[in-house]
């Protein structure tokens, strides 16, 4: 049973400058959607015939789906490859692998013109089309992280004949996780696949799938450390030490596979790189300073093993997977007609919000729900 | 079967009737309009302009100025790129040749106007709860037995409609009558898997410097929507292998985690 307590974390409740900051922008937030849902996106948003997609798709869609790829990550690791260590970072993961989706959909509903329609792809079929595909797999993959949290809801209330019937059927969860994932975070690359010629040619590829695939694998397992190292600061606790120089290494191996693709990629292609102009800026910056830079620094076994170390280069990675989403829809994309775009405020706002809601969700689920090692009574799964 | 309309830039006039026709018949609200550079008026195609000409000064090199009238609309593809990557399948090309648009269905996600390589589907911007909209080759005319607005009223024969073979017969009769008056390749013949606006012009697009401006020369003929939809068939294979893997490594592992168990429990 899980036993009444007066705090769950030392400092909780007080209004710290962070919480300030949290609440201030789920305000603006509330406001900015508003006004979004009522003036519509021609008036709110800098969008244009010439960019009909842009912050929201960029971030919200891309690169928030690509973060949250830690919860099918580690599930691989642990019930695929038998990685039993690792078994303390799964529920952090899959707690914010749901909020990314939560986020996705609810990022989503802002950026459809008809928002209510939303539902519209589950009765309304087009099998020819990859946004078709995404948007089932998204569903379907949030439901099967919904389930997985109702089975720790359901721990955390004793439930345990539940429990019991739920972890029978695990295996069938995991392995749709797994699939949903592959699928969605590979075909969110394939959306790019139909505008060849609109896009550089430094991003424009065939490989954009598998391209999309690893580095979701590696903004998953770069978000899986950030969330040990900052939630150990945030709540006073220990990060998994003993655990993650291990992970780190993994998340290495993941660079280096990615670095080799996109270079393969690029020479396969003939893509002339010794250019100096603002998206081979944005290009370099992607490929050596967050990939390559990241993959070094974990060479060490120094940089592995202290909590500084690993959060420069989760940080660097995780960046490096924001900024190539934005690089594939945005960056590359620009320069071909005399359109240009930048954000509006009411766009920031929105996104902003949405990451302190995220946040404000995660620290609630944090709360109600058995999610780190200490908490887990007994075995768990 | 699928009908087509022929466009003769070097027949056009650039008296812009099939702008006006095109807004009346489709009932598109007008806009106050400024002077620019340029003749063309309006400036870009939107959610209420389906169809403009673009007037091209080209200078040639011993001082003679030619001045091109070319007609932009939506090229309604054979295998339009907007209906592969649409989600709901709003958008569909019927038989008879129009590319159309299903207002009930569309979720405002805009990926169309990401995926055409024209550049053709426009957004309500100004509407809280906008719509996709384009040239729809009038087929609620069509369906009376009528021609497309702007066909019905080009007063010089810029615009002729009819079934496709015969007007891709038409043109390339017209090339080899007077080779000296057109470009000798016919715009939407191949082009992204051929379309069913069909364009005769003086020069070439590149010429125009149209090429970057809704009329891609780089396309090839492959309809763009093919890679999304030779992604979409490896989607199922995919899906099945990497689930049979997972399940496959699952006992492979859990497996030989016992073994090695039990072999310490023997040393």
């Amino acid at each position: 049973m899980a036993q009444k307590v007066e705090k769950w974390y030392p400092g909780e409740g007080k209004l710290t400058p962070g919480w300030t900051i949290i609440y201030i922008l789920l305000m603006l937030g509330f406001v900015a959607a508003c006004a979004r849902l009522y003036l519509g996106l021609g008036a709110t948003t800098n969008l244009s015939d010439g960019y009909p997609w842009g912050l929201w798709v960029s971030f919200d869609i891309l690169a928030g789906v690509a973060l949250a790829g830690g919860g099918f990550t580690m599930a691989a690791a642990i019930y695929i490859f038998n990685l039993k260590k690792f078994e303390p970072l799964l529920r952090p993961a899959k707690l914010s692998a749901f909020l990314g989706y939560l986020m996705f959909i609810i990022g989503l509903f802002f950026d459809l013109g008809q928002p209510w329609r939303i539902w519209h792809p589950m009765v309304m079929w087009n099998p020819h089309s990859v946004l078709f595909e995404v948007s089932w797999c998204v569903m379907l993959y949030t439901a099967v992280l919904a389930i997985d949290l109702f089975i720790i809801g359901l721990e955390r209330y004793g439930k345990e004949s539940w429990v019991r019937f739920f972890r029978d059927i695990y295996l069938v969860l995991v392995v749709a996780g797994i699939m949903l994932s592959t699928l969605h975070q590979s075909s969110l690359g394939a959306l790019y696949l139909l505008l060849p010629e609109k896009m550089s040619n430094l991003w424009a590829t065939q490989a954009l799938g598998p391209l999309f695939f690893t580095s979701a694998v590696i903004g998953g397992m770069s978000v899986v450390i950030l969330e040990s190292l900052i939630s150990a600061r945030a709540y006073k606790r220990q990060p998994e030490m003993d655990i993650l120089p291990d992970f780190a290494k993994g998340l290495g191996i993941a660079l280096l596979v990615y670095f080799a693709m996109k270079v393969t990629d690029l020479y396969a292609r003939g893509v002339s790189v010794w250019v100096w102009d603002k998206a081979h800026f944005f290009f370099f910056l992607e490929l050596l300073g967050t990939v390559a830079l990241p993959a070094l620094l974990l060479v060490y076994q120094k940089v592995r093993q202290s909590t500084t170390g690993l959060f420069w280069a989760a940080g660097l990675s995780a960046f490096g997977v924001v900024l190539n989403r934005f690089n594939v829809s945005l960056t590359s994309y620009g320069g071909y007609r005399s359109f240009s775009y930048f954000p509006s405020i009411i766009e920031i706002i929105l996104t902003a919000a949405l990451v302190a809601l995220g946040i404000v969700i995660f620290d609630l689920g944090r709360k109600l729900l058995p999610i780190y090692k200490s908490e887990l009574s007994g075995q768990s799964r | 079967m699928s009908k087509a309309v022929l466009i003769d830039t070097t027949k056009c006039i650039g008296c812009r009737a099939c702008q006006v026709a095109c807004k009346s018949w489709n009932d598109l609200k007008g806009k106050k309009a400024t002077f620019s550079e340029t003749w063309s008026n309006p400036r870009f195609l939107s959610s209420y302009d389906y169809n403009r000409i673009i007037f091209r000064e080209i200078s040639h090199p011993d001082g003679r100025l030619d001045w091109y009238f070319i007609a932009r609309r939506c090229l309604h593809c054979h295998d339009p790129a907007c209906a592969s990557a649409c989600p709901v399948g709003a958008l569909v090309k019927m038989p008879e040749g129009p590319v159309v648009y299903d207002d009930v269905k569309c979720i405002g996600c805009r990926y169309c106007m990401m995926a055409c390589p024209f550049q053709i589907p426009k957004f309500e911007w100004e509407s809280a709860v906008p719509l996709i909209r384009k040239c729809t080759f009038c087929a609620d005319r069509l369906a009376e037995g009528l021609t497309p607005s702007c066909v019905a009223t080009c007063p010089t024969g810029t615009l002729l409609f009819g079934e496709r073979p015969a007007l891709l017969k038409e043109a390339h009769r017209r090339i080899g009558a007077a080779p000296q008056r057109y470009y000798p390749q016919v715009y939407g013949e191949k082009t992204a898997g051929g379309t069913s606006s069909l364009y005769l012009t003086a020069v070439s697009f590149e010429e125009l410097g149209l090429n970057h401006r809704g009329f891609r020369t780089d396309l090839g003929d492959v309809p763009q929507g093919l890679y999304g939809r030779e992604w979409m068939s490896k989607v199922p294979y995919v899906g099945v292998a990497v689930g049979a893997l997972a399940v496959g490594l699952h006992y492979f592992h859990q497996r030989r985690a016992e073994v090695q168990a039990e072999e310490r429990k023997e040393d």
